[in-house]
């Protein structure tokens, strides 16, 4: 018996541990509109870009971020490249509606949902897990 | 009934379980929140808070519209009861236009919010922070409406250092004037001065913040100049223009939020009481360090401690000198909804205490409980 319950133990503690391990490796991808000027963009000027600081992107084009209303996706961006939680993010940008200082980003409930807009829209810039379709938008790289 | 309409249209959009509303590019935000206060001693913030008082709602909606890339429209209403401060009168909080022409420069014009310090523009949308009571030191729950917003003009923007950061500034001009129903006018009103016009005033500032390349650690300053006028039946209010200096940074790494500033304000007000000239001098040095730190996704804590000392006057009286250990927690129950408690011990009674509160007297110290829950859209 005590045996049993030492294996369940275990059992559960080494899905918890590959669930963090299978969370901690998640990456997202960087998609913008397709007729975006760049393929390439500095992860300084992308976190500016989503914390409203930066406007425009580097060849002058504006910039209109949108980001997906939760989930794992949302937190690993966040987390990976902006530098902060959901709640801080959530934060920042009601400041910024609060104070008339700017308007909160569009949000999406689905990758989908995000993927048809960024395809349609003249500067839109978000992120996502997998891309299906990878004519419809262009996958940037960002770099140091 | 303003107050109650208000709170009752909040109310719905939460409850319907409706994000914030995006009529095509047009949004609307709101907030709405109930506080309580508890405190050994002194009645704090004008609440009868020594029985425990609710007497604390707050609310507010916005509306923006940006008209184009560059050109934006809103407003934002306001109300809140504190005590005998405050009431059930809808206050304009801002309202502005604001043309941004870049990065690097923008301006933004009718009544907007001030720019001084960390948190002066934002210490009213109680949603963004962990505290239920800001130290009270810089900002007063007591005389917001005064401190927050002026009708004029501002230019802002930023600087991109590349690899140094970016510099954000802020310079303004205006005038503003004293709420009627704020904690200013409760304080002239004991020296026996009523205005059947707020005192009003001009005033001009501006701020300076480095984002350092040392990713979440910020740097600034600020500066502010206010002068202040009035006059009614019983005597004038007259203040110089006063300057006031604040310093301050702000770290963030992760789950951990470290924050501190150190504000100075010499004024000299001088009340005249028929023919008869009372200066009230004042400098007023106050500063604060806090820490607080992401527990889980839905639970925060932290801790500050404020101080605050008038040094035109007897530093050794309580009445001019408060400082605040404070303990606080906040649970987010989902994006919309959030609920906090706090703990402060509070030595002097130099700030918050008024004495048409507490008509036996005012005690050095006190202990006091506050929570508070909120909804935001």
């Amino acid at each position: 018996m005590r045996a049993k319950v030492k294996t369940r133990a275990f059992l559960v503690g080494l899905v918890v541990v590959l669930a963090c391990a299978a969370a901690g490796a998640q990456d997202v991808i960087i998609v913008t509109y397709k007729g975006t000027w760049d393929s390439q963009i500095t992860a300084s000027q992308l976190r500016e870009i989503f914390t409203g600081v930066r406007s425009r992107f580097a060849d002058g084009t504006r910039a209109v971020p949108v980001v997906l209303k939760g989930g794992p996706v949302h937190e690993v961006f966040l987390r990976k490249h902006v530098g902060e939680g959901p709640n801080e993010f959530r934060a920042h940008w009601r400041k910024a509606v609060f104070t008339g200082q700017g308007s909160m980003l569009k949000e999406f409930a689905s990758e989908g949902a995000l993927l048809d807009y960024v395809s349609v829209t003249p500067g839109a810039i978000g992120y996502v897990s997998r891309v299906n379709d990878p004519e419809s938008v262009r996958v940037v790289t960002v770099s140091p | 009934m303003a107050r109650r309409g208000l709170l009752v249209v909040l109310l719905w959009l939460c409850a319907g379980g409706l994000p914030a509303q995006d009529l095509g590019n047009i949004q609307i935000h709101g907030f709405a929140t109930q506080g309580f206060l508890f405190s050994s001693n002194n009645n704090y913030l004008t609440m009868q808070s020594t029985r425990g008082s609710l007497q604390w709602t707050e609310g507010a909606i916005s509306v923006t519209d940006p008209l184009t890339d560059n050109l934006r429209f809103g407003i934002q209403v306001h109300m809140y009861q504190m005590g005998q401060l405050g009431g059930p009168n809808v206050l304009v909080d801002w309202a502005s236009g604001d043309y941004k022409l870049n990065d690097r420069l923008g301006f933004r014009a009718g009544k907007i919010k001030i720019t001084m310090g960390l948190y002066n523009d934002s210490q009213d949308v109680d949603s963004l922070f962990l505290w239920i009571l800001l130290p009270q030191c810089m900002y007063g729950d007591d005389n917001r409406d005064f401190d927050l917003a002026l009708e004029g003009g501002e230019v802002y923007g930023g600087v991109d250092l590349e690899t140094r950061g970016r510099v954000l500034y802020h310079g303004y001009v205006g005038e503003n004037r004293l709420d009627a129903n704020g904690g200013y006018e409760l304080q002239l009103a004991g020296y026996g001065l009523s205005f059947p016009t707020p005192p009003s005033g001009k005033i001009f500032g501006g701020d300076v913040r480095w984002q350092t390349p040392w990713r979440g650690f910020t740097v600034g300053a600020s500066a502010q100049s206010q002068a202040l006028d009035g006059s009614g039946p019983q005597g004038t209010l007259h203040m110089a223009p006063a300057l006031m200096l604040a310093y301050y940074a702000e770290w963030t790494r992760g789950k951990l939020h470290l924050a501190g500033e150190y504000w100075r304000s010499p004024l000299v007000p001088v009340l005249t009481i028929g023919s008869v000239a009372i200066p009230v001098p004042a400098d007023q040095r106050a500063w604060y360090s806090m820490a607080s730190y992401r527990l889980t996704k839905k639970l925060q804590a932290g801790g500050y401690y404020s101080h605050y000392v008038n040094k035109a006057a007897d530093t050794s009286l309580p009445a001019n000198y408060s400082k605040d250990w404070v303990a606080s927690a906040r649970y987010d129950f989902n994006e919309y909804f959030y609920g906090k408690v706090e703990g402060h011990f509070l030595h002097g009674n130099g700030l918050g205490d008024y004495a048409v509160a507490n008509p036996n007297g005012l005690k050095p110290n006190s202990n006091m409980l506050a929570a508070r829950i909120g909804f935001s859209f």
